[in-house]
Order: C-alpha cells, then sequence, then structure tokens
C-alpha cells in the first residue's frame, strides 16, 4: 500500500522529486567529499610528519659554521632531541638545464639547493613515501618542478658552467616535508655524496640549514628564545614546525574550506526547495485536509505519510551521495597525494565523511517536521472557506495602472506581481542570491589572488620586477646595481631596500632576533592591516605574525639594540607578509652592516618599456642577482593554488548555473499550475503568448536581479570575510578583494540572466494550451 | 444587414480514451448578422458553450469553417486570434474571470492598455464612463473580492467592452447571479446592443432568453430550432408576452 503511494506520488511530481533528489545528492557528495579531503590531508600529513621525522625548528644560514659550537649548545640544552646540520649547495637556476630547458628560461624565482639524504632525521622521501636513495649520476626532483617542467624518470638534469659540466638522470622525485608547498621559494633536489662533494668542489655555494627536534614541541618558543640568545648562526630565516604545518596544508586547505562551504549552501537550498514543495503539497490539499480534520480524522496520520515520502527520498539521495563520493575521491584527494602520499586511516576518520552525511540527512528530516507542524494550523473552517492558504490578504494597489507611466504593460504586470506575491517568489530568491554568491565569491577570490596587487598582501611591495641578491654576494654589487639602476631612461622609480638582523627585548625580557628592513618605504606601497609605513627614524612597521607574536599594536613600542645601544621604536603599523616565515619588520633605520641577509630592488619602468626585455637585459647585466617580474613572482608561488582554485570557481560557476536552471524550471512549473485560471483569462482577453513570457520573464529577471544585487552585496561583505579566514594562517589577515568589475558585475551576472532569460522561455511552453474553455467558464 | 460570423459545417469533437471519439457539435451552419442580439439554449451537455467557443476562436474546430466579417478565421495564428480577440470581440463568462491580482479598475483598462489604440487619457475617460453607467464607478479601487457576484459581473461587461468589440459574447453571464442582478445585467447589455454591438449568448434561463431578439435551440449538437423576438422594448407588458411566447415555443421543443 505505502509503496504503490510513493509510485503515485513521484509520478506525479517527477520533476520535483528529481530536483530535491539531486539536492540532497549533491550536497551529500560534496560534504563527503569536502570532509573526506580534511581527513585525508590531516592524516596524510601526519604520516608524512612522522616518516620524514619533521624538524621542530630550522636555522636557514649562509656563512661559516661552527659545528662543536652548535653541538655544545645542543648537548647542553634538554630541550634538544636531535640536532643536524645540512649542507645545501645553492647552484644558480642560470646553470641547470632540465631536459633541453634551461631552468633560468622560465624565470623561476625558486632557489635550487642540492643536498644528500639526511641521516638522524628530515627524511626526503619519493612517491611512495620511502627514504630516497640514489647512487651516483643519478637525482630525486622535487614535486614542484616534477610538475612545472613536466619531469618523467630517466630525464636528465645537466649542471653545467664555463668549466664544468655534471649530468644527473632523475630516478625518483622528493616529496619534501620543509619545502614541498610553493610558497616556499626553496627546493632540494637529492644526490649522491660523492656527487655532492664533487659539485661543492666546482659549483655553487654553500648554505647550511640548522635542525632541531625537540623533546616537547610545545616548547617551540622557549627553544627560540634559548637559540637566538646564543651566538649561533642566524642570517637567514627561521622556520618552525606549526609553519610546516600551514603551509603544508594551505593549498588543500582552502579548496576541501571552499567545497565544504558550497555544500552547506547546497543543503540551503535543498532545504528551502523541500520546504516550498512541502507547503506547494499542503495547498494544493488545503480543502481536502480541511474536510479531513471537519470530520474528525488524526491529522497525525496523514502527516506521517508526508514525512515518510521525504525521509526515504533524503535517505536515498544521502546513500547515494556518500557512495558516488567513494567513486569520486581519488579527484579531489590528488593534490594531496602527490605531495604528502597517502596513509592508512583508521575507522574514526572513515567514519567522518559518512557521519557529515548522516548529519545532512538528519537535518533534513528534522526540517520537515519542523515544516509540517503547519498542518496544526490549519483551520478547517478557513481551508472550506479559501480556496488556496495564500489568497488571505494581499494590497492589489501596487503600481495602478493609470498612475504610472510605465509604458510597458506587461514589464508592469510582471513587477507588480512580484511586488504583491513576493512570499511565493521567495524561495527563488533566496536560490539566485546564493548562486551569485557561488559565483561571485570563488571569481573575486581567484581575481584576487591571481592580482599583481595581491603582492602587497604577502609583504611585497608593488613593483615592475624586483631585484634580490643573496646575501653572500658583497654589497659592493649592490652599490653597482643601483648606480646602474639609477642611470637607466628607462626607469621611472626604484626603491633598494636591505635586510639585516637586529636584537630586539621581548617581552619576557630576553634578546631575540629580528629582520627588519631598511630603506625608503614611501615609493612603493605596500597594504597595512592597521597604521602605516614608517616615517621617522625612531618608527618601525611589524608583520602580523609579529604583532600577534609580541602582542603589540601601532602606538606601541619595541626595545631594539641598534650599534649596541638600546633604542625605542615606535610602531607606526602592521602589515600582512607570508615572506621569510611573515616575521618581518620594516624601518628607516640603517642596515646592521654585521648582519645583512638580503638585498632587494623594486623598479618600476616608464609607461612604454617592455618589462620582458627589461628584464632579460637586467638578468643579464646583474649576473647573478635574481630579476623576476611580480606577477611571475605570484605565479610561482601561488600557481598551484590558483589552478586549484580556478578548477574549483569554473565547477562553481557550472553548479550555480545548473542549480538556477533546475530551481527556475521547478519553480515556474508549479508557479504556472497554481496561475492556470489567471493565464487563461488573460489569454480570452486577447494576451498572446508572447506577452504572457514577456510577463513570466520580467518576474524571473525582476526576482533574479534583486538576488544579484543582494547576493553581490553579501559576497563582498561575507565573502570577503571567509576569504581572510582562509588565508589568515599564512600571516594574511585581512584581504581585500580585487575586483574585476566586468567579470564581476557584468559577465557574471549575464552568465545568470541568460540562463533564467532561457530557463523561464522554455519551462513557460505549456501555456499554449491553456484556455478558458478547461477552468469552466 | 451585413453577416459579422458565420460557421459553416461547424464541427467539433474530443478524444475520449485511445479510439473513441466524442462528437459534441455536428455540422452546424449560422450566420449571426451586424447588430443581432442572439442567444443559444439548450439542455446541459447540448454543446452551447462549445458553440460559444469555437465560433469564437477561443477553441479549436475540427472540422468547417468560421468567417468573422468574411475572413476565416479558424487557421489564424495564436497570434492573430489574440489580437483579434483583444480588438475585435469582447467575453462575458458566468464565473466572471477577472484577475485577482489587480484592483476592478485596472481589470476594466487592462485590455486597452494592451490594445494601445488610444491616449491612455482617452482609455481612462472611457473607462470612468462605463463605471459610471454600470453603476460601479466608486469600486474602482477595490480588490475583486470586495464586491458582489453582480457588481463583479458589471466590472467584466465595462471590460468587455473597454475596447470597443463589434461582438460580445457571453457564457451565461447571468448563471452566477440572483434574479434582480440578472435582470440589470440583461437591461445593460440590452442598451450595449441598441449601440450596435453583435451580441451572443449561451443561457438555460427563459427570462434571459426573452430579453434578446433571436433564440436558436440546440440538442446534442445540432440547431434544432430557431424563434425570432421583435427587438426587446423596456416595457413590462412586453417582457411578460416574450416570455410566455418563448416558454410555449420551448415546451414545443421538448425544454
Amino acid at each position: 500500500m505505502l509503496i504503490r503511494m510513493f509510485k503515485k506520488d513521484f509520478l506525479k511530481n517527477k520533476v520535483i522529486t528529481a530536483t530535491l533528489f539531486i539536492f540532497i545528492f549533491l550536497s551529500s557528495l560534496l560534504v563527503a567529499s569536502g570532509t573526506n579531503m580534511i581527513t585525508e590531508m590531516t592524516n596524510s600529513l601526519n604520516a608524512l610528519f612522522t616518516k620524514s621525522q619533521v624538524p621542530h625548528f630550522v636555522q636557514m644560514h649562509s656563512g661559516k659554521v661552527d659545528y662543536s659550537h652548535i653541538d655544545a649548545f645542543a648537548t647542553e640544552n634538554n630541550l634538544v632531541k636531535d640536532h643536524q646540520v645540512v649542507e645545501m649547495i645553492q647552484i644558480d637556476d642560470g646553470n641547470i638545464t632540465f631536459g633541453n630547458v634551461k631552468a633560468s628560461e622560465t624565470n623561476s624565482i625558486m632557489d635550487h639547493y642540492f643536498v644528500k639524504q639526511n641521516s638522524s632525521f628530515d627524511f626526503l622521501l619519493n612517491l611512495n613515501s620511502e627514504r630516497i636513495h640514489v647512487s651516483s649520476g643519478e637525482i630525486a626532483v622535487p614535486i614542484y618542478f616534477m610538475q612545472k617542467e613536466n619531469i618523467s624518470l630517466g630525464d636528465k638534469v645537466t649542471i653545467s658552467t664555463t668549466d664544468f659540466t655534471k649530468e644527473f638522470i632523475v630516478t625518483d622525485f622528493v616529496r619534501d616535508v620543509q619545502m614541498n608547498p610553493s610558497v616556499i621559494h626553496s627546493k632540494r633536489f637529492v644526490v649522491n655524496e660523492a656527487d655532492l662533494n664533487e659539485l661543492k668542489k666546482n659549483i655553487g655555494q654553500i648554505e647550511y640549514l640548522l635542525e632541531f627536534q625537540l623533546t616537547d614541541v610545545n616548547e617551540l618558543n622557549n627553544f627560540r628564545n634559548l637559540y637566538q640568545s646564543a651566538e649561533l648562526p642566524n642570517k637567514g630565516p627561521t622556520i618552525d614546525y606549526p609553519l610546516f604545518k600551514a603551509l603544508n596544508a594551505i593549498t588543500d586547505g582552502i579548496v576541501s574550506a571552499l567545497i565544504i562551504f558550497v555544500s552547506i549552501l547546497l543543503s540551503i537550498i535543498a532545504l528551502l526547495c523541500i520546504r516550498f514543495t512541502i507547503l506547494a503539497a499542503i495547498e494544493e490539499d488545503y480543502q481536502e485536509i480541511g474536510v479531513m480534520k471537519a470530520i474528525g480524522i488524526d491529522l497525525q496520520d496523514i502527516k506521517k505519510v508526508y514525512l515518510l515520502k521525504y525521509i526515504v527520498m533524503a535517505a536515498g539521495a544521502s546513500v547515494a551521495g556518500y557512495m558516488v563520493s567513494l567513486l569520486v575521491n581519488h579527484l579531489f584527494t590528488f593534490n594531496i597525494m602527490l605531495y604528502m602520499g597517502t596513509a592508512p586511516k583508521n575507522l574514526f576518520l572513515k567514519l567522518i565523511p559518512f557521519l557529515a552525511v548522516v548529519l545532512i540527512f538528519l537535518f533534513t528530516v528534522f526540517f520537515c517536521m519542523f515544516i509540517l507542524r503547519r498542518f496544526n494550523k490549519i483551520s478547517a473552517v478557513e481551508a472550506l472557506r479559501l480556496k488556496d492558504s495564500n489568497e488571505k490578504s494581499k494590497n492589489v494597489n501596487y503600481f495602478p495602472f493609470n498612475k504610472n507611466s510605465f509604458s510597458n504593460i506587461h514589464i508592469l504586470l510582471g513587477i507588480r506581481d512580484i511586488r504583491i506575491r513576493f512570499r511565493i517568489y521567495g524561495l527563488l530568491f533566496l536560490v539566485f542570491l546564493i548562486c551569485s554568491f557561488i559565483i561571485i565569491v570563488p571569481v573575486n577570490f581567484l581575481n584576487t589572488i591571481q592580482s599583481p596587487d595581491f603582492i602587497k598582501y604577502l609583504g611585497v611591495e608593488r613593483s615592475d620586477i624586483r631585484i634580490d641578491i643573496q646575501q653572500s654576494d658583497t654589497s659592493d654589487n649592490f652599490a653597482n646595481i643601483i648606480t646602474n639602476i639609477s642611470n637607466d631612461p628607462d626607469v621611472e622609480k626604484f626603491a633598494p631596500l636591505v635586510t639585516s638582523q637586529f636584537k630586539l627585548v621581548n617581552n619576557e625580557g630576553a634578546l631575540e632576533n629580528i629582520s627588519i628592513e631598511s630603506g625608503d618605504f614611501s615609493i612603493f606601497s605596500l597594504e597595512y592591516v592597521t597604521g602605516a609605513a614608517p616615517t621617522r627614524q625612531n618608527e618601525i612597521a611589524i608583520s602580523y605574525l609579529n604583532s600577534e607574536e609580541y602582542e603589540k599594536s601601532v602606538g606601541d613600542s619595541l626595545k631594539l639594540f641598534i650599534d649596541g645601544q638600546e633604542e625605542e621604536m615606535v610602531i607606526s603599523g602592521v602589515y600582512q607578509d607570508v615572506t621569510n616565515g611573515g616575521r618581518t619588520a620594516k624601518a628607516l633605520i640603517p642596515p646592521n652592516k654585521d648582519n645583512v641577509l638580503s638585498y632587494k630592488i623594486g623598479v618600476d619602468f616608464k609607461a612604454n618599456v617592455s618589462i620582458p626585455g627589461k628584464i632579460a637585459e637586467y638578468s643579464n647585466t646583474f649576473y647573478p642577482a635574481k630579476v623576476t617580474n611580480l606577477k611571475g613572482y605570484v605565479n610561482e608561488t601561488f600557481g598551484n593554488t590558483i589552478k586549484q582554485v580556478r578548477t574549483f570557481t569554473i565547477s562553481a560557476i557550472i553548479i550555480a548555473i545548473f542549480i538556477s536552471i533546475l530551481i527556475t524550471s521547478l519553480f515556474l512549473k508549479m508557479l504556472i499550475a497554481k496561475d492556470y485560471s489567471q493565464l487563461a483569462i488573460m489569454r480570452s482577453i486577447g494576451f498572446s503568448l508572447k506577452h504572457i513570457r514577456i510577463q513570466y520573464v520580467t518576474r524571473t529577471l525582476g526576482v533574479l536581479i534583486i538576488g544579484i544585487i543582494l547576493g553581490t552585496f553579501v559576497s563582498n561583505a561575507l565573502g570577503q570575510r571567509v576569504a581572510s579566514v582562509v588565508l589568515s594562517f599564512m600571516g594574511a589577515s585581512e584581504i581585500k578583494f580585487v575586483i574585476d568589475p566586468i567579470k564581476a558585475y557584468f559577465i557574471c551576472p549575464f552568465i545568470l540572466i541568460l540562463t533564467v532569460s532561457l530557463t523561464t522561455i522554455l519551462s513557460i511552453g505549456s501555456i499554449k494550451n491553456f484556455s478558458i474553455t478547461n477552468i469552466g467558464a | 444587414m451585413e453577416i459579422i460570423l458565420e460557421a459553416k459545417g461547424l464541427s467539433k469533437s474530443y478524444r475520449v480514451g485511445e479510439k473513441n471519439e466524442h462528437k459534441v457539435l455536428k455540422n452546424i451552419d449560422l450566420k449571426i448578422k451586424q447588430g443581432e442580439f442572439v442567444c443559444v439554449m439548450g439542455p446541459s451537455g447540448s454543446g452551447k458553450s462549445t458553440l460559444l467557443y469555437n465560433i469564437s476562436g477561443m477553441d479549436k474546430i475540427s472540422s468547417g469553417s468560421v468567417l468573422f466579417n468574411d475572413k476565416e478565421i479558424s487557421g489564424l495564428s495564436e497570434k492573430d486570434l489574440s489580437l483579434l480577440r483583444l480588438h475585435e470581440m469582447g467575453f462575458i463568462f458566468q464565473h466572471i474571470h477577472l484577475l485577482k491580482n489587480l484592483c476592478i479598475y485596472d481589470n476594466i483598462i487592462l485590455s486597452a492598455y494592451l490594445a494601445n489604440k488610444r491616449s491612455r487619457k482617452k482609455i481612462n475617460d472611457t473607462a470612468i464612463e462605463l463605471m459610471k453607467k454600470m453603476g460601479i464607478y466608486e469600486l474602482a479601487n477595490n480588490d475583486i473580492t470586495q464586491a458582489s457576484g453582480g457588481q463583479l459581473q458589471r466590472v467584466a461587461i465595462c471590460r468587455a467592452l473597454i475596447n470597443d468589440p463589434n461582438i460580445i459574447f457571453g457564457d451565461e453571464p447571468t448563471g452566477a447571479l440572483n434574479s434582480k442582478s440578472a435582470s440589470d445585467i440583461m437591461e445593460i447589455l440590452n442598451d450595449i446592443n441598441k449601440l450596435g454591438t453583435t451580441i451572443l449568448l449561451v443561457t438555460h434561463d427563459v427570462k434571459v432568453a426573452a430579453k434578446t431578439e433571436r433564440i436558436l435551440y440546440m440538442l446534442d449538437g445540432q440547431i434544432v430550432g430557431e424563434k425570432k423576438l421583435n427587438k426587446y422594448k423596456k416595457e413590462s407588458k412586453d417582457v411578460r408576452d416574450r416570455e410566455k411566447i418563448l416558454s410555449i415555443w420551448l415546451r414545443e421543443m421538448d425544454f
């Protein structure tokens, strides 16, 4: 009996049932895939950290290293569990060739380091997450280059200078827990020890990683203080365990967060549709329900039949969504698998996506129960008196014709209808709002991280190109380049900046190192979260992560040692930074000459100067200084993230279009059924099909445009906050969307408008059969 | 007088199930002259309303032809039929059929705005004049739920007249009204007819039929009888006489 009733109901409401099914199915699928991605990522990351035995504290250093000094510090310090000094040979990209392509041709901003496998921890793993072993003449290439340069096993990597050439065969790829993420601008190639020694003799310069594993990772801050107050090597940034975690998780973290976000929006749409269909069904049966109530039938029974239908459908859709997620999970976790590898999951982790789906199911059912409470409110008398529940009260005097100069009567009728029956259009309005949100937020987000302006959030001033000089080069070279640039007629403006290390008195009164960039910060602008760039000698601007760590904000003061003198600096501003581990500062003070970390020059050219040409010219003249254009800098740093966000954005647009088609047609089917008699009357007094089409297109487009406008507002307000939260753990706490007005305010709305118009015209095709003769004249 | 509407061999059948056909109108020939007030009577299911909707182009005929002002209309496109209804025809229904989201005034002027033949000022003037004539002017801004059946039918008549049509079709226009309202509506229709508008009515009410000038009697999809009366005059004696004559005739027709 029940099966027969379901069957009859499904056949009667095919489109509606199918639509609801698809929405619950899609939200289950996405929530399962999104949560699976997160569990997979956490699990794989933990496995990768365990297998590679990640260090807890790493100091990069270029300069001399006194091994005995470090050993002594480590043995004396009971926080240290293990330590090692890793030798890295840095080889300039001009000297490396992948296959036949010179690494420098692709203008890489990455530093290429050659290392051997480590002996006690920080193991470099291959794609099976096993420790890499390479024989003489073999090389393991970082995954970043494998993807970027399309390298496969057996390819050649050649190192050559004028008087030295060495050829390697690629036998493995490096999964490097420290340097996997593209945000880290250093990459490690693994070679055999003998080959490394040969390289050391002939080419490149040595840099060091001083790595420590601690007995307790929670003591990291204490250890950092101890390390920095001891006179240990410090020419270079420090990176630590939490940052490794954050940086490894960023790309997939962003994408999985976005997926779950969309799945939540889809669930909301599913619930709205359920509400709409239940209310429509109740309305259809309104009189019958009233009659039943009047003759004393228990409504609980009828309610149960309603509810059962939705339970069966929601269960079916959730199960299907979960099953399909099992089949497509590998598409979502491809990047995770590649960069972090796979690891067996325990039962609980496997259960999480399932539980998420169960949650969606339960929520749907409870929501149905909530909506069905309306049954109790139906009054027998009212139900018998009124044909449908929405006819109780309305004001028909909105936009009266004779007081309106609006010339097109059909458009006017459409607009009036939205105004008079706005409650009915509520579903459509909310769905359109969500759809425009689903489209606009990813489009703006993508546009933002692709924009050269995004660099401002990364602690890098916006300029046409930047020139980086290694700290190991002499400062003469720096001076030389400055002279050259100042004599170049093509240059509009330029700003040399020197980063050097100073001592700072931290909150606990201990001395700590701080990297401070010195120079003129008024030439190229940087986005400040609060305050502004330093303009006086005693002012300093600090990065967001530093301000968190020191618990200081604008107006507070910091104690610095400058030339051995303790000086008080006032914080003029806080900016966002993801370079050098996100802990930097900027001041006008002269650089600390004994402890310079790097030199940097930002250059802007005059309007009609070819930037690529200038890059080629400068790369040649200023060799070995590294010349990059900012677009390339963003692309290489965020290339992979941008690619994934782009894929996601395209999917989001497709999903939104699909939703708007589905909901518009579902809604119109219901609406014209409801309006049958009114349409027949219009036809009888001389309205043509075209006139009625114009009315309906006006209605849906009217609702759509309100939806888009509000959706855009919500996207700009809320979307920006969502993006900021996603990016905050990298040190960029406050993102302002860089909006491309043509895309955001023209193309995206246009796509939706076109879709909805076509769907409307196609969905109301059946009105040509509407005739007054069928409604009982 | 010129023939305004003519049906030749008009048939209409509906499919019943897969194979069976139900013939509702069987080979009907009918001519209506300009300015005539014609009424179709007959028992339920005889095909009166079907004839009205087929001859007015509202429904598609199965075979035969319908000429409106000597122009074949049975083959016209939906668009041309809409234009014809808008400019040349007016309709009045038993269930009135006003648009429920418009106030009474807007219901009346809607099709005039749609036709767009006159200036909006002229349309408004005409509408106000019509409403005053029908005694519903004070209801102009009311919702259609705020008026009685008789008042609403007057609204429907105003709507039917607003574009100054050549012919008005009425499907039991007094069927849902009490006898006082029904009588008032018939007076109004007679006034309209006297100004030259052709009217074709369907009714089963003798009192209504008695106020028209030609009565057709339908049975089983065919016109089986016709009775001509003089033009109706507003005299109570005349009314009684006409009703009497008609009753006798209808008894002969087995009504």
